[in-house]
């Protein structure tokens, strides 16, 4: 068995499971909900009591909150997506014995753990890409075209932030015994992550910059934040490359 | 009011997905022989909670 053939069991296994399916329809729904949810909050204020005069407070919503409320709700809820879809990746296999079963033919285990990365990573562009052009076309619809440079650049920075927690996870997958242990250590690393990531000076170079920065393209901004995506790419590798040592030396 | 009102057809293809989400979601606990808990009680979290409910259950429910 090689890369490619480990790859389609995957890619099959995604669609079987309706993980595909899950996080398409999450990640839609958000960019479709978005500049919707950015266009209509002030008529929703309206509607509580003294809503009129705090929504004549309010500045008229404009595309950039559309932008905002797309980081907000993609950001969040993908990397609650990238973990419930991970965690189960390796260690899932191995209480199953089918990690034994497709090891035993001669398919290596780095090529075992990549195919499930890859396939991982593929799910997200597709998902993203779709989600992008959602949003993207009801934000036309509601308030005017965005850059389309910028959002692309946007949705390709939020891609790595999703893929830093992909990276994480499927490393806790290969660590862990169970599946609930895999994501209780993945929310915890997304939690020391966000804990050093408030610390004054840190935080900007961290994978949660990536998105500041995709917003800062949209609102016309040119400062960039090249250590976040640096940093991003290292913690990626490494998750990879620490998950590829400790399988090597795993019993199965 | 009103002004809300002209947004309701933004709201049709979300409302697709929901629906497709509760169908595959269903036919799948129809045919799955087992379960993580009982059927009937997956039925109604898959109908009656909102995207959330077929979720919960493509991840929890389903027993291979």
């Amino acid at each position: 068995m090689n890369f490619q053939a480990a790859l389609r069991k995957e890619m099959l296994e995604q669609l079987r499971t309706y993980r595909l399916l899950m996080v398409g329809a999450v990640l839609i729904v958000f960019g479709l909900l978005s500049p919707l949810l950015a266009k209509i909050t002030p008529e929703i204020i309206k509607m509580i009591p003294e809503g009129e005069t705090i929504a004549q407070l309010l500045p008229p919503p404009t595309i950039l909150d559309a932008v905002a409320q797309y980081l907000k709700n993609t950001g969040q809820f993908s990397i609650l997506l990238a973990l419930l879809v991970t965690m189960g990746a390796v260690v899932q296999e191995k209480d199953k014995g089918t990690a034994a079963m497709m090891l035993v033919k001669p398919l290596p285990r780095l090529t075992f753990l990549m195919a499930k990365f890859t396939a991982l990573a593929l799910m997200f562009i597709v998902t993203i890409a779709i989600a992008g052009l959602a949003c993207y076309y009801y934000t036309w619809l509601l308030f005017g075209a965005l850059d389309v440079p910028a959002w692309l650049a946007l949705n390709g920075l939020l891609l790595v932030f999703v893929l830093v927690y992909v990276a994480l996870t499927l490393f806790c997958s290969v660590l862990m015994k169970s599946q609930a242990g895999a994501g209780a250590l993945a929310l915890g690393l997304l939690f020391i992550i966000s804990l050093i990531g408030s610390i004054p000076g840190l935080g900007e170079h961290l994978p949660g910059q990536l998105l500041t920065w995709g917003g800062g393209l949209m609102a016309g901004e040119t400062e960039t934040y090249w250590s976040a995506l640096w940093v991003s790419l290292g913690i990626i590798v490494a998750a990879l490359a620490g998950a590829g040592l400790i399988f090597q030396k795993q019993e199965l | 009011m009103e002004e809300i009102r002209q947004f309701i057809p933004f709201l049709v293809p979300i409302i697709i997905i929901q629906l497709i989400l509760v169908a595959v979601a269903l036919s799948d606990l129809i045919r799955r022989e087992r379960t993580k808990g009982p059927k009937w009680l997956w039925a109604l979290v898959i109908i009656f909670v909102n995207y959330i409910g077929p979720i919960v259950y493509f991840v929890f429910g389903r027993e291979e």
